[in-house]
């Protein structure tokens, strides 16, 4: 029983479950000094599948999130992104990580560039990509993210929820197969939150594979395919949303939500 | 509705009733500025009236006529170790501060930046070497470490005729570093003009390729094509430069014309630069007062400094007609003459070579010495620079590694997520932000080591306080010579902190 709801293809509807996995992580282990923060972690999340990672804050959600491309190295068990797997080889490293983009809790903008630099920087040269085509995207993307008049000034004069869709819209640039949003939410003031799900939404509507880390439940019920509950860096339950809101699992479910809801 | 009125009239009555004087800030301040202003002037002018009736009672009437009289005094080392006035012997002085002050900051910020590097090095023994180096050199006072460079250089072995390590191109003693001196020749200045030119092809060719590469994408070869353009151009101008030697026959008539202007002239010019500058600031000024609402309420600040502005100016102007008019044909004399020498390097298309060699010499006395013709450098001036260099550098490695570690994390974290290379994201994210915390605390570094240079008197290099300290002596001139030390480095001191100042406001990250 307890297998069953850790399995990494656990509560996989036969939709998602015909799908290619996008990522894949078995037995993942990363200590820092003497801390272990992930014990072994399985997890598996399929083309254009959104997930939401969901526990405490210490359980290794972030550092789950982080392993995937490789901003932490883990130290045991493999992880597979897009049939790459993360390895020492730079280029396996490079190659990943210019599939995937990652959207963090402090933003991460470039105070010294411009919005529409911010964005145009990693095409220009990582992708060798023209500036005028950039450029073009670039505007593109900040129409998507319902900011295009921001474009020609600096991060330090947007306000919190409008940097975030700039980081978004950052990496969005670079054309990605997969997304990891590390809470991206916690920093912005109440009014601005929802600005930014709405931006998520629409990304989650059209398709790209999204592994969120976050504490909006009400994001997590309304766009998640699969939610993960982490405690103490180990996987507790996997489970569809529905399923997980009104009749999880494990206990230890029982308690979180039972502490937040 | 009574409660809501009482505050109402009450803060209307504040506004128009005035309080007395004593209490009243804006008086106050104002007040405070004038007597801070007349106690500075006051302090200044008794203290100088004082020096100068007391000098002049014992016999000694300081002044300035003394710095065109000789100097007979020999200068170890300079532009001029045998100076003819006092005057060419206090600047042959200052351009040996000078020289030691801009070469020391170039190699010490080149050190440091290694040694900053190699300090936030993943690599062991890098890291090591770059803490004990920095650990040791900043910890020992400079002058202990210049005199311990002194004695470390002169225990190298006696100059000899045929002293190597190369004998007659670089020779190495206890007197100093000799090797060949390499000089602009005549025809330099036509081979400069000829660059100069390449300089603005090569500078339209990189537009076009860099617009190339924001058009089409890809690599810009405008590297590439700066190096083959200035390349080629130096080799083809080397042999064609007298070309340009019909630019003598303009030259001299701008020489010509410059000498031409009468003094009263160029004493309007000047008075009209001196009170344009000032208007121009005020106007500027209140520019930058001025909001979308209309001009913004103008402090007594505000006023203080318009009224300074305009004082200064005032002051010039009185200065350049009144007490000072040979500035005037001064800059006329020294304008022609700039001109006049710039034709006579063109004139009649001489000039084979822009750059010309010599090799260093031995000459044989009672003691060899190195002859005039190599590029040396002496013990003296080496333990100085190294001194300097050395201890300079330890400061400079920790605050680039201050600079750099202060570079929020989430800066290499986001550049590595967008799949930037390590080192584009140390050019393009991490150091421009570095570069700006750590340029105020550099600029505090070039001053010290410009400053430092003073020390040139533990190791009796003649700098300009040796010099200037020996012709106090033999003239009695303290006060003058004071005076030119400290216009001397303030000078050099305004002049560092203007450019850092400059490349401060230039790297200022727009918030808000």
């Amino acid at each position: 029983m307890t297998a069953s709801f850790t399995d990494p293809n656990a509560a996989l509807s036969p939709e998602l479950a015909a799908r290619d996995d996008m990522i894949n992580c078995r037995g993942v282990k990363k200590w820092f000094g003497d801390f272990q923060a992930l014990k072994g972690v399985d997890l598996t999340v399929k083309d254009r599948e959104v997930m939401v990672v969901l526990g405490p804050s210490g359980s290794g959600k972030s550092t789950l999130i982080r392993c995937i491309n490789r901003l932490e190295v883990h130290q045991e068990g493999d992880i597979t992104v897009d049939g790459i797997e993360l390895t020492n080889d730079l280029r396996n490293i490079d190659k990943i990580r210019s599939e995937v983009g990652m959207v963090f809790q402090q933003f991460n903008l470039f105070p010294h560039l411009t919005v529409l630099d911010n964005i145009t920087l990693a095409p220009i040269w990582v992708r060798k990509k023209a500036r005028v085509e950039a450029e073009a995207t670039a505007r593109a993307l900040l129409e998507r993210v319902g900011i295009p008049e921001q474009a020609d000034k600096f991060p330090g004069q947007l306000s919190g929820g409008q940097q975030q869709r700039v980081a978004i819209a950052r990496s969005l640039a670079m054309e990605p197969k997969i997304m990891l949003f590390d809470e991206p939410t916690s920093a912005l003031d109440p009014e601005m939150i929802s600005e930014v799900l709405d931006v998520m939404k629409g990304l989650a509507d059209s398709g790209m594979t999204m592994v969120v880390v976050t504490h909006e439940m009400g994001f997590a019920r309304e766009v998640a395919d699969r939610l993960v509950f982490m405690e103490e860096g180990n996987v507790v339950e996997i489970n569809e949303p529905g399923a997980f809101f009104t009749n999880p699992n494990s206990d230890r479910t029982k308690l979180f939500l039972s502490q937040i809801l | 509705m009574a409660t809501a009125q009482v505050p109402q009239s009450s803060s209307a009555h504040a506004a128009q009733q005035r309080p007395p004087l004593w209490r009243d800030a804006g008086v106050l301040k104002w007040f405070a500025q004038i007597v801070a202003l007349v106690l500075v002037v006051g302090t200044l002018w008794f203290l100088s009236t004082e020096a100068v009736d007391n000098l002049e009672a014992g016999g000694i009437s300081p002044g300035t006529e003394w710095l065109n009289g000789p100097a007979n005094i020999q200068l170890s080392e300079g532009i001029d170790t045998v100076p003819n006035s006092a005057g060419r012997a206090l600047w042959s002085g200052m351009v040996t501060n000078l020289r030691l002050a801009v070469i020391g900051i170039i190699l010490s910020t080149i050190l440091g930046l290694a040694v900053g590097l190699a300090r936030l090095s993943n690599n062991w023994l890098a890291n090591k070497a770059a803490s004990i180096f920095i650990e040791t050199l900043r910890n020992i006072p400079v002058l202990v470490q210049i005199l311990l460079w002194l004695t470390i250089l002169t225990s190298i072995g006696a100059l000899t005729p045929d002293r190597g390590p190369i004998s007659g191109w670089l020779i190495i003693s206890q007197k100093g570093v000799s090797g060949p001196r390499i000089f602009l020749a005549d025809g330099f200045y036509q081979w400069a003009v000829l660059m100069g030119l390449a300089g603005v092809v090569t500078y339209f060719v990189r537009k076009s390729l860099n617009a190339k590469r924001d058009r089409e994408g890809g690599t810009s070869q405008a590297g590439k094509a700066t190096v083959a353009i200035m390349g080629v151009s130096a080799v083809v101008f080397w042999f064609i430069n007298p070309i340009v030697g019909f630019l003598g026959t303009p030259l001299q008539a701008i020489s010509d014309g410059w000498g031409g202007i009468p003094q009263p002239v160029m004493q309007a010019i000047l008075s009209a630069l001196a009170a344009g500058a000032a208007v121009n600031w005020i106007r500027r000024f209140l520019n930058s007062r001025r909001t979308p609402a209309g001009l913004a309420k103008l402090t007594d600040d505000d006023y203080f400094r318009m009224i300074f502005a305009g004082i200064a100016a005032l002051l010039a102007v009185i200065v350049l007609w009144r007490w000072w008019p040979g500035l005037s044909s001064w800059i006329i004399n020294s304008g022609s003459d700039f001109w006049q020498v710039a034709a006579d390097k063109f004139g009649d298309g001489r000039g084979a070579r822009p750059l010309d060699g010599m090799k260093p010499t031995v000459s044989e006395g009672r003691f060899a010495n190195y002859g005039p013709t190599g590029w040396t450098l002496t013990v003296f001036a080496a333990a100085l620079l190294f001194g300097l260099v050395f201890y300079t550098a330890s400061f400079i490695a920790e605050i680039i590694r201050g600079g750099i570690l202060a570079v929020a994390k989430g800066q290499t974290e986001a550049a590595a997520a967008l799949g930037l290379s390590r080192s584009q994201a140390l050019r393009k994210v991490i150091l421009p932000q570095a570069f700006r915390i750590v340029m105020p605390p550099l600029g505090n570094q070039y001053l010290n080591i410009t400053k430092n240079t003073s020390l040139a008197i533990a190791v009796g290099l003649s700098d300009v306080v040796q010099v200037g300290q020996s012709l106090a002596n033999k003239n009695n001139q303290f006060l003058t010579v004071f005076a030119i030390w400290m216009l001397f480095y303030l000078a050099c001191s305004l002049t560092i902190s203007l450019i850092v100042n400059t490349i401060n406001a230039r790297l200022a990250i727009v918030e808000r």
